[in-house]
């Protein structure tokens, strides 16, 4: 059960779809683990019904409809028909989010984790169109993020373990946003490896003293593509 | 102007409800008889609203809202068995559907994102139908969004609409109406108070 969720306005923004993907797969992925903040979704899909009410028709062609009424003759496609990449996976993926199943193909092992730093490795899913850069992050048990800020938004979701900064712990299901003013050292429980879903508009800075010379190693591997 | 706003909501209400429960009627019955008839009614009411839905966020794009509107209706058929109208107005369940086509249209013409299976992200939840009591909980709170939206200051209603029918960010929102970032986002709070869709104040929630 969740303890940190996304705010009312994030929700919205995702069930209005005007949420950028790398923000919508930590929403979606939140929700897997929150069924206060799915209902609260379902409530808010309403809103967008009732404004496709309330718009102004625009009729169109007369020939779209014969169309589509000659489509409905095709095989109906049941759910189980579209091809399903979670369908062929080992057992152990049924831990793994939904929306996330389609990065790996047999549990958070399969993925190609990278050395970040020690206790840290990382594994970038997917890169958004606006340059936000989303990774899964493994923490060794007891292992100590260091402290760091931020140049951009960091949305974060634990996906298992746990792990806790100056402002409390979190657990599995939690959703936590950073912005780039804020500082934390994030530092995962001794007794597992906590993994977290993050998804990162621009590259963290570590602000310690003795992480400080990783900067740059991390500004390398980040390299923005251009539009 | 008057293209670009939305029909002021007045008329809606009493009738409105009564239609709502017929197009619900109608969606059963495609699910459970594949009713073509039921089809044809539900296609002329919605099609032209998912045109105008594709218009809105992208004006003059006829070709795009044909396409739309016929992945939608297509998909209304081959799903409707997964329509709860406990859970939602049909209205609502079309909306999500036109909302998912939209993203997905979206998707495939991006640069990066292309590989990503979107239904995935924004995909009908898997919950059990939902306890008499949480069916209740979930119409009441129709209620309220309906009766809410009826009474919100137009300029309230605005900007709700560019989020949900362009699918515009606070911050495009914000410089297409000319308007600082802050004032969008107290509007979208008010106006989500005022259809009662804010959580209780929570500390926890950043």
């Amino acid at each position: 059960m969740a303890n940190h969720h996304p705010n009312e306005e994030l929700l919205m923004a995702y069930s209005a779809s005007s949420l950028p993907i790398s923000q919508a797969l930590c929403v979606s992925t939140h929700l897997e683990f929150c069924e206060q903040c799915r209902s609260h979704t379902q409530k808010l899909n309403s809103i967008g019904g009732l404004l496709l009410e309330s718009l102004a028709p625009k009729a169109g062609s007369s020939k779209l409809k014969g169309q589509v009424m000659a489509l409905l003759d095709e095989p109906r496609q049941t759910q189980a028909a579209r091809p399903c990449k979670t369908a062929e996976v080992a057992s152990n993926t049924f831990l793994i989010p939904r929306p996330l199943r389609q990065f790996m193909s047999d549990g958070y092992d399969s993925l190609a984790w990278g050395w970040t730093a020690p206790d840290i490795y990382t594994s970038e899913i997917c890169r958004d169109d606006n340059g936000a850069q989303v990774s899964l992050l493994r923490i060794n048990p007891g292992g100590d993020v260091g402290k760091h800020s931020h140049t951009g938004d960091e949305y974060t979701v634990i996906l298992s373990g746990s792990f806790s900064d100056e402002d409390g712990i979190y657990l599995a299901g939690d959703f936590l946003i950073r912005d780039k003013h804020q500082q934390h050292r994030p530092v995962a429980s001794k007794d597992c490896a906590c993994i977290c879903l993050t998804s990162v508009e621009a590259p963290i800075q570590f602000t310690g003293f003795f992480r400080r010379w990783l900067n740059p190693l991390i500004c390398k591997s980040y390299q923005p593509q251009s539009l | 102007m008057s293209d670009t706003l939305t029909r002021q909501p007045a008329a809606l209400s009493a009738e409105q409800h009564i239609l709502n429960r017929h197009w619900q009627t109608c969606l059963v019955c495609v699910a459970e008889q594949q009713d073509r008839e039921a089809f044809g009614e539900l296609f002329d009411h919605f099609t032209p609203l998912l045109r105008a839905y594709s218009l809105r966020a992208q004006p003059g794009a006829y070709l795009l809202a044909d396409e739309l509107a016929q992945d939608v209706m297509i998909k209304v058929w081959n799903k409707a068995s997964t329509y709860k109208p406990e859970m939602a107005a049909a209205s609502t369940w079309i909306f999500t559907l036109a909302r998912n086509s939209r993203i997905d249209n979206l998707r495939r013409n991006s640069r990066f994102v292309n590989h990503i299976e979107v239904e995935d992200l924004w995909q009908e939840p898997e919950d059990p139908a939902p306890s008499l009591f949480e069916a209740v909980q979930l119409k009441r709170s129709q209620k309220q969004v309906r009766q809410g939206l009826e009474q919100l200051p137009p300029e309230q209603r605005h900007v709700l609409a560019k989020v949900y029918l362009e699918g515009k960010s606070h911050q495009q929102a914000a410089n297409e109406l000319h308007l600082p970032l802050g004032t969008v986002k107290s509007r979208i709070r008010l106006a989500l108070q005022k259809l009662k869709l804010l959580l209780i104040k929570d500390v926890t929630r950043p």
